[in-house]
């Protein structure tokens, strides 16, 4: 019974949630977050990414609305939420003048559920050099060690900002493999905000787009691999309109459309006798790339 | 929470010996010249007391910046860590700095009086009054730091608070400075420090942002 009870509670929802900040509103956001599910947050900067991420975290109080973690409210004045959250950001506040070593060993008297073979099995995996002071570490060892203090308490949610920015292809790689291994048991999730569209193929199971502070589109990866097509075709009518279509390059007759409804494209395209149809898939980097830019020209029409 | 106060205090460690040690320095220095000036009194016992408040006054200010850079609050609120614990670990830094370098007065007037051979006795309300005021300006980093925040977080009346008990207590000091040096004058300015204490660990528990 307790085990149908566990299952049955979201990693995280957020619901309306609405932070203001003088010439920017991040939300209101609804989000649902399901245990096993890796979710890219993608946007541009100053999509309103980190914030997000800072409100789920507690770090950063809305203005409206809330979010829970496996259940628990989320609320600068509450620690039972935190025992569930793992958070690595830019800047994750070690004594920088203290070694890798020394700033774990504080961190495991202060995070309740530390686990100290954890730690160690990550610093290893991660081959984290521990001797170093954190002011000496580069950048791709300080993200190896916020990602251990984030996972060695045994999170079930892990909150990442950027983590593989700056990181060199080796270490990415290894970075990205144990997230995944991570979320695997199907228990763990994982939301992580990115600016590498590579990422996102390796990664996410699901993909939300911020635009300006608002969430553009939320699906699944393999949904929008199924749906987003890229087809040039020739057709004698030129004012036809295409169902679907986010961007149409023409040349008298020969057309190359990119459609985010490649069903009812293609049947339409069939319907007005359109010739030599060729239709190639989209890398889904490809494809957040068009959302991102799809957004940006909503977000100019209505400004 | 104490948990973490002794590691900020262990962290900062190196940064009060070095305080203290400059102290030390300067007030060798200041024995060595009194002893050859051939100056009868020797240096004034309140002067080399001060020395080490002031190196105390001073970390606690490097603490509170470098804790900002090193956005230490998100480390410390990743934990079991209340901002309520947060707000008051804060607070209590600089008083800790403060009180541990006033524990190395007496040392520092027993080597002066050994090199200068005499010692002009200490007013001790003299030296107690300018511990104070070290003590409050100490004190005054952490308020005048969470009255910018508000401020930042568009909690204007709350940064208005916070200047207001700023100014309020610098007026207090200046005040006892000047007209009550006397025991009176030294409560008040306890009363003034803790109330600005007090505020600035409200004012921290009040913040929209735990980022820095």
């Amino acid at each position: 019974m307790a085990d149908h009870h566990l299952d049955a509670v979201s990693a995280a929802s957020l619901s309306g949630l609405t932070k203001r900040f003088p010439g920017f509103q991040l939300g209101p956001l609804d989000l649902v977050l399901e245990p096993g599910t890796v979710l890219a947050l993608v946007g541009p900067n100053g999509a309103g990414k980190t914030t997000t991420l800072n409100c789920m975290a507690g770090l950063v109080v809305p203005d409206e609305g809330g979010t829970e973690v496996f259940g628990e409210p989320v609320h600068a004045t509450r620690t039972e939420y935190r025992r569930n959250i793992g958070y690595v950001g830019e800047e994750n506040g070690f004594f920088q003048g203290w070694t890798a070593a020394r700033n774990l060993k504080f961190l495991a008297d202060l995070l309740p559920g530390w686990s100290n073979d954890r730690a160690k099995r990550f610093v290893e995996r991660f081959a984290l050099p521990l001797d170093k002071p954190v002011n000496k570490l580069s950048r791709g060892n300080k993200t190896k060690l916020a990602l251990v203090a984030a996972m060695a308490h045994g999170p079930r949610l892990l909150l990442l900002d950027e983590p593989t920015a700056g990181l060199d292809p080796v270490v990415r790689s290894e970075v990205l493999d144990v997230l995944w291994e991570i979320t695997e048991d199907g228990e763990h999730a994982v939301l992580y905000s990115t600016h590498v569209l590579s990422d996102i193929n390796r990664l996410a199971d699901e993909l939300a787009f911020l635009r300006d502070g608002r969430l553009v589109l939320r699906s699944g990866r393999d949904e929008l691999s199924e749906s987003w097509r890229q087809v040039s075709f020739r057709l004698a009518n030129e004012d036809a309109e295409l169902t679907g279509v986010v961007e149409h390059r023409r040349v008298r007759a020969e057309h190359q459309v990119i459609t985010r409804e490649a069903e009812a494209t293609l049947q339409q395209l069939a319907d007005l006798g359109a010739e030599s149809i060729e239709v190639s898939r989209m890398t889904v980097d490809e494809i957040a790339v068009q959302i991102l830019k799809e957004g940006h020209h909503v977000a100019r029409a209505e400004s | 929470m104490w948990h973490a106060l002794r590691a900020e205090l262990a962290y900062f460690r190196p940064y009060l010996l070095g305080g203290l040690g400059i102290a030390s320095g300067v007030i060798l220095l200041l024995s060595v010249l009194m002893r050859f000036s051939n100056d009868a009194d020797g240096p004034p016992g309140f002067v080399v007391a001060i020395f080490p408040i002031i190196a105390g006054m001073v970390v606690s200010f490097i603490c509170g910046s470098l804790r900002v850079e090193e956005r230490r609050a998100r480390l410390l609120l990743s934990g079991a860590l209340t901002p309520r614990q947060l707000a008051w670990l804060t607070v209590l830094l600089p008083a800790c700095f403060v009180g541990l370098s006033v524990l190395a007065v007496p040392p520092m007037i027993g080597v002066a009086a050994l090199v200068a051979g005499k010692l002009e006795p200490a007013s001790w309300p003299i030296a107690g009054s300018f511990a104070l005021q070290f003590w409050a300006y100490a004190q005054l980093g952490p308020l005048g730091q969470e009255s910018c925040a508000a401020r930042r977080q568009n909690r204007g009346r709350a940064g208005l608070i916070g200047w207001a008990v700023f100014a309020g207590v610098i007026l207090v000091l200046v005040a006892c400075q000047l007209i009550l040096r006397s025991t009176q004058g030294h409560l008040l300015q306890v009363m003034a420090v803790i109330t600005a204490m007090g505020v600035a660990a409200m004012l921290y528990q009040g913040r929209t942002d735990f980022t820095r």
